[in-house]
């Protein structure tokens, strides 16, 4: 009897380890730091180790509770952190459609290319994967500067008379930002293109519907799970970026990873760091919680 | 053909001269590297045909079928249809459609919008397109099933769906790719005549692909058979069966005896024949030969007839042997008889009366017979 009971015991605990890791692995590196980083906002900066008063204490026998909302007031009204916020969006969404935009012709023709090419093209996507990405920026001011690689062959074209003013601006993180990100678009398209049914494409032909009609009817509604997937895994990355803005970005418009540096690093301001890292964590989960249940509900129907 | 079934029109298209083909396939090459998958194809279809290509996998019959509908370009040769020349012209422009073998139904959209995924490309007028979908839900009785997607659907249910999209523009020429191929095999006897039905009340020409040689025989007007990239014959199904001009037909359609020898007499339209099974045979020759010809005469197993006793035919059309294998079927059996030459021979016989009592028993010596009508003579 009791070995029965032993062994009856112990499927449901294997189950538990399985479902019970991805748990503990979610809730020591995700939600505990996720709480510790919501308790600092809520505190005041303070010249002490750490760097931020308590929550509570215990006086003359009173539970004292300070919570400080005061940097949440500081966010939405000074401008300086509203504009980061904004233009990190506005970064992430440019990068996303680019990485988009460039992203899908290239995994499209990676899925139809003849089967022996694939791997060796899918290689060089993911091979500069193989270098630091710190270095991958770096080189961007080489070819950017203003006597750079660009520059200097454009004024070896004479397309140019004076070096354009690349480096430094907007457009220097968008590019250091698509370069980047590429990859994560392509790899997910790349998937799911490779999954596509050829034969549906001929029965669009076979209806009367030319090429780009089976690409807009066919080929980009099935994929549209890899562009949603790699989107995401561009646009969330990027709206928290912190080296390609530093690095190559104009230092008159930031981005909310930068303003989150000076206040946790040059500021010490640990409390004002936290809560824009809470504000921008919810600008980001609101809209795909919406997002994934709106889909949710459709697939119900 | 003379023994042909009695037909319905005095005259079958492609035995009028005068008659036009609707499809006209003009010594059409397809290379693949250095395979021919179709090689040299001349064929012509007439209109509101029931027409089969039927082979073993890769045969050529897919690709034949993928060239008239545009999705492949023959390396030589032209394919007309209704007279004009569309060799080089894309699927989306050709009056062809195609039912897909895997129905390459479109995942992301209802059964409704499948069917009418066509009607679209056409420019039609709202109405319109609604009420064709409409009219190809009623045909094909899938009505309840409009808003369903194509992953809510069982396998009958999506070879409807299949046919209703290829057949929603109405077009002249429908093209099928084993079209009850995925299909249970109960499924696919109720669905054989439906689409017949189906055929002939449309009046569309149907060309279908198919390696089961029983639904070519049961749906097809005329049939093709393909081996290697060629077409062998092109008959009636009751020809194909009756008549096969090779070896090849005969042993690939039903089950056939096929007895060897040298021609050694002509008699009016007959032969007499030195077997090789050590005996004489008398065939009625559809084909003049010359005396010394090596044949082979096919013999289906139903035409052979079973004599407990030694015929009376001075030993002309017949042979003796023992029973070695009696396969009992319900409504026919089959027997295996051995000759002392080592042959075996197959023959069927009706189960007219109940199956109380062995007719034959195993290792009974048994005698069989046959007319000179009752197979061909084929010298390749």
């Amino acid at each position: 009897m009791k070995l029965q009971a032993v062994s009856d015991d112990e499927p449901r605990l294997g189950r538990l380890i399985n479902i019970g890791l991805p748990y503990l692995w979610l809730g020591l590196f995700f939600l505990l730091p996720f709480v510790i980083v919501l308790r600092i906002s809520l505190a005041e900066p303070a010249l002490t180790q750490p760097p931020y008063t308590a929550l509570w204490e215990w006086v003359d026998g009173m539970l004292e509770i300070r919570l400080n909302l005061r940097n949440l007031q500081l966010i939405s009204e000074d401008s300086l952190y509203l504009q980061a916020l904004l233009n990190s969006l506005w970064v992430a969404l440019v990068g996303t459609l680019g990485c988009l935009v460039l992203g899908y012709p290239m995994a499209y023709a990676i899925a139809t290319a003849p089967e022996r090419q694939r791997v060796p093209l899918l290689m060089l996507i993911i091979l500069p994967f193989w270098t630091s990405f710190l270095i991958r920026v770096y080189a961007w001011i080489g070819i950017l500067n203003a006597n750079g690689l660009l520059n200097g062959f454009l004024l070896w074209l004479g397309v140019i008379d004076e070096p354009l003013k690349i480096l430094h601006t907007q457009t220097a993180v968008y590019i250091g930002v698509i370069y980047s990100y590429l990859p994560f678009m392509i790899l997910p398209l790349y998937a799911n293109l490779t999954r596509l049914d050829r034969t549906l494409l001929e029965a669009a032909a076979d209806l009367g519907c030319r090429p780009w009609c089976a690409f807009r009817r066919i080929t980009f509604p099935l994929t549209l799970p890899g562009v949603i997937a790699g989107s995401m895994l561009v646009f969330i990355p990027v709206v928290g970026e912190f080296v390609i803005p530093d690095l190559l970005g104009n230092p008159g418009s930031l981005m909310v990873g930068q303003l989150m540096w000076t206040e946790f690093f040059a500021n010490k301001d640990w409390p004002l760091a936290a809560s824009l890292a809470i504000v921008l964590l919810a600008i980001l989960v609101v809209p795909f919680v919406i997002m994934q249940r709106l889909q949710q509900e459709n697939e119900m129907n | 053909m003379a023994n042909g079934t009695p037909s319905r029109r005095p005259l079958e298209p492609w035995q009028d001269p005068k008659a036009r083909p609707y499809v006209r396939i003009d010594r059409v090459t397809k290379r693949f590297g250095d395979i021919y998958a179709v090689d040299d194809v001349t064929l012509e279809v007439y209109q509101g045909e029931f027409f089969s290509l039927l082979g073993s996998s890769g045969c050529g019959k897919t690709t034949l079928l993928r060239l008239l509908a545009g999705l492949e370009y023959p390396t030589s040769g032209r394919i007309y249809i209704d007279g004009v020349d569309v060799t080089e012209v894309p699927p989306y422009f050709r009056p062809v459609n195609m039912m897909f073998q895997s129905y390459a139904l479109f995942p992301h959209m209802t059964v409704e919008q499948n069917i009418e995924f066509g009607l679209r490309q056409d420019r039609l007028p709202r109405r319109e397109r609604m009420e064709r979908v409409n009219e190809m839900l009623e045909l094909l009785r899938i009505a309840p099933l409009r808003k369903r997607r194509p992953d809510q659907l069982s396998g009958g249910q999506r070879q409807r769906v299949a046919l209703a999209r290829s057949l929603a523009k109405h077009p002249k020429l429908l093209l099928l790719d084993e079209p009850l191929g995925a299909l249970d095999k109960r499924l696919r006897e109720n669905t054989q005549f439906e689409l017949v039905n189906l055929q002939e009340r449309l009046g569309t020409t149907f060309i279908t692909v198919t390696h089961d040689q029983e639904e070519a025989m049961t749906m097809s007007s005329r049939i093709a058979v393909m081996e290697a990239g060629q077409i062998r014959q092109v008959d009636t199904p009751t020809a194909i069966y009756e008549f096969p001009n090779s070896r090849f037909v005969a042993e690939f359609i039903g089950s056939v005896n096929l007895f060897e020898g040298k021609i050694i007499d002509l008699q009016g339209d007959d032969v007499l024949i030195e077997a090789q099974f050590g005996g004489l045979m008398r065939m009625r020759s559809l084909q003049p030969h010359p005396i010394g010809t090596p044949v082979v005469v096919a013999i289906r197993p139903e035409k052979l007839r079973l004599c407990p006793t030694p015929p009376n035919n001075g030993r002309v059309n017949q042979l003796q042997g023992v029973v070695e294998d009696i396969a009992y079927l319900g409504d026919v059996s089959i027997y295996r008889i051995r000759t002392p030459s080592r042959l075996l021979v197959e023959m069927t016989l009706t189960n007219t009366q109940p199956r109380t009592e062995q007719v034959l028993t195993w290792d009974q010596e048994v005698w069989v017979e046959w007319s000179p009508t009752s197979g061909v003579v084929l010298t390749d």
